[in-house]
């Protein structure tokens, strides 16, 4: 083991601070002579690379992971704080909402999240939340990563929930909003695949509805005034800065994308509402 | 003992002394702020001549995010997510020294049970920083393959935080007046699996870096610092330690459960690198032994005791609080005006900042190899330094 081994650390009390504490002092051998140093080196390189070596026959703690082939087996575990979701609690399995994305963006050729915006399911009572937005999660959130937009309904005479727009590319992921929410409406999921090609896909409306809690919907018998209580939200869009609007030279997520150059036509920048 | 400042414009044109028969000339060299030495982005400016270090003044700043202004508009427990930014492998001890300084001011209790699971993911956290500061130290001085052994170990501790705290690095876990979630029911049959595993690997760090001889001479002698020096600049931690000052807070202010374990204060004898690195590997050996006795017994009761929507306002004045991190005293200075949820003035007293400056007194005179080896026995992380 060459210089120093564990047998060569030596308990003792030392005063420290007015208290006395049992200390292990790390001791110091004479330094090796010239003749223990060729020796006890080649000692020491040996045992290193033989450690090594052996890992290759007994390979018996593999902690490497291959990610992207092993996603069908991957574990995540229950409270991973991933990220933010609405609880719907008349949702259905989430294998088959999965697999309902899967076929809609196969057919409309898009990317899964987006394909969320094309359900519009004749079972609407799925997407009824637990959100009266009531903005404790926004006072909690130490970033200002969630901003709530309340309008009022005309059905209950109430404030209720417009949208709920969370900022992905500004949220550390801290799980106060969760733990702040009266009403547990929101949960923190393992999804942490986020990666998109434009920053404004970032910001999220989580709630599909436009609509007050899920018990006082339920609670209205005749349907017709039910529907009324409803209107839809996109995944993108609302007056959130970047939040799926356009800017100056940035057309609107969905939007035809400009086809004039914006040098050679610098006086007349389109600008997509 | 009197400490010389001058600035690095003074530096710049101070007129270069060659100390041999050849003219030479003393260079000024930046080593960072992307430099591999660097953990992150800290600048050195070296003032060489040939190989030599002749002086060396480290420039801070690359990663200042100006956390301790951005805490004044928060609430004490929107501050605690930000702490784990700060040094950001403690970041459970970071989380408990907020959460510790402001149940004393409110004279918040807390349980057994709060105080015993603190201890445990503490001590977790301590091996796994130190864990990965051993492998960043190896391949700091090439070995590369003790960076992938560093890393396993810290996977492995981390998949135990992600099962009970839901994030591998930043926490956000330890609350005023409790924590954010009850442990896991396996979580002590997982921990307990876990000791002699790390036992064997700690046994395998031995004798893949501490029994090599081209790494003990690498750090042996090499940047010695007596305890009365590391004092006068405000070191802590192992620094502090392996100097041969055996303050540490869990023993000497005994927070916590660390009054009811046996534990030792790990202490070097000659104060130079080597003493720095064996003090961190023998404190990992510590720190099993503080979890084996806690593990078995983990009190019953609840694991909060405040509700989560609580407004937390401090009464009037100063408080004060700090924890033993992986580094050293890290302190939360809050100073409170008695009638806002949010601190007036907070200061966060992080134990790299103090510790970067010991490159000032002890690296000159050394070559730029010996220089990097001692910057890695300091185990600084940057963002602490900045903050």
């Amino acid at each position: 083991m060459g210089m120093i081994q564990a047998t060569q650390i030596v308990n003792e009390e030392r005063p420290i601070a007015g208290k006395t504490v049992s200390v292990s002092v790390v001791q110091r051998l004479r330094p090796p002579t010239r003749f223990q140093v060729a020796l006890l080196g080649m000692q020491g390189l040996l045992q290193g690379m033989w450690l090594t070596l052996t890992y290759f026959w007994s390979p018996v703690e593999v902690v490497t992971r291959e990610y992207p082939e092993n996603r069908d087996s991957l574990k995540i575990t229950e409270r991973f704080r991933g990220n933010l979701r609405f609880k719907f609690p008349n949702e259905v399995a989430h294998q088959t909402h999965s697999a309902l994305l899967e076929q809609i963006a196969q057919e409309t050729q898009t990317h899964p999240e987006v394909a969320e915006n094309w359900i519009r399911d004749e079972d609407d009572t799925r997407w009824y939340h637990n959100c009266t937005g009531c903005s404790k999660c926004e006072e909690a959130c130490p970033n200002a990563s969630i901003r709530i937009l309340t309008r009022h309904g005309e059905i209950l005479d109430d404030r209720e929930i417009d949208r709920f727009v969370w900022r992905l590319d500004s949220c550390m992921f801290c799980n106060a909003c969760v733990l702040a929410c009266p009403w547990d409406a929101i949960e923190m999921t393992g999804g942490f695949e986020n990666a998109v090609f434009d920053r404004r896909l970032l910001v999220y409306s989580l709630n599909r509805l436009a609509a007050p809690r899920i018990n006082l919907i339920q609670d209205e018998q005749d349907p017709a005034v039910r529907a009324r209580m409803i209107d839809w939200r996109s995944r993108y869009g609302g007056p959130i800065p970047l939040g799926g609007t356009g800017l100056p030279n940035l057309p609107a997520i969905g939007a035809p994308k400009v086809q004039e150059c914006p040098v050679s036509h610098a006086g007349s920048t389109a600008v997509a509402p | 003992m009197s400490v010389q400042i001058r600035t690095l414009e003074e530096h710049l044109h101070a007129s270069p002394q060659a100390d041999s028969e050849l003219t030479t000339q003393e260079y000024l060299v930046n080593m960072g702020p992307q430099h591999p030495i660097a953990h992150g982005s800290l600048r050195v400016v070296l003032r060489l001549d040939g190989e030599n270090v002749k002086f060396v003044i480290p420039v801070p700043g690359y990663v200042h995010r100006g956390v301790e202004k951005m805490c004044e508009h928060l609430t004490y427990r929107q501050i605690i997510p930000y702490t784990d930014r700060l040094d950001y492998l403690s970041a459970i001890m970071n989380n408990w020294a907020v959460a510790k300084t402001v149940e004393k001011a409110l004279g918040i209790e807390t349980n057994a049970r709060i105080e015993t699971i603190r201890t445990i993911m503490s001590e977790l956290q301590r091996l796994q920083s130190h864990a990965l500061w051993w492998g960043v130290t190896g391949m700091d001085l090439g070995a590369y393959t003790a960076f992938l052994y560093g890393f396993r170990e810290r996977e492995i501790i981390g998949e135990i935080f992600e099962e009970t705290i839901g994030a591998r690095l930043t926490m956000n876990y330890i609350q005023p007046g409790g924590l954010m979630y009850d442990i896991q029911p396996d979580f002590a049959a997982k921990v307990k699996k876990l000791i002699p595993y790390l036992h064997g690997c700690i046994a395998q760090y031995e004798t893949l870096l501490s029994g090599n001889t081209i790494f003990q001479e690498r750090l042996r002698n090499i940047g010695v610092m007596d305890g009365a020096e590391a004092l006068a600049l405000g070191c802590t931690g192992p620094i502090l330690r392996a100097s041969g000052v055996p303050l540490d807070l869990r023993a000497t202010e005994a927070y916590g459960v660390y009054d009811q374990v046996n534990f030792n204060v790990v202490v070097g004898a000659v104060g130079d690198s080597w003493d720095r690195y064996y003090v961190r590997l023998h404190e990992m050996r510590e720190s099993l032994r503080i979890i084996e006795q806690l593990i078995d017994n983990v009190p019953e009761g609840d694991y909060a005791t405040l509700r989560y929507n609580e407004e937390l306002i401090l009464p009037e004045g100063l408080h004060y609080g700090q924890t033993e991190t992986a580094r050293g005293a890290f302190g939360v200075f809050i100073d409170s005006d008695g009638k806002r949820p949010h601190p007036r003035r907070l200061h966060f007293r992080s134990p790299s900042f103090n510790n970067m400056w010991v490159v000032t007194r002890i690296a000159a005179g050394w070559r730029i190899a010996d220089f990097i080896a001692i910057q890695s026995s300091l185990d600084l992380v940057i963002p602490d330094i900045d903050r």
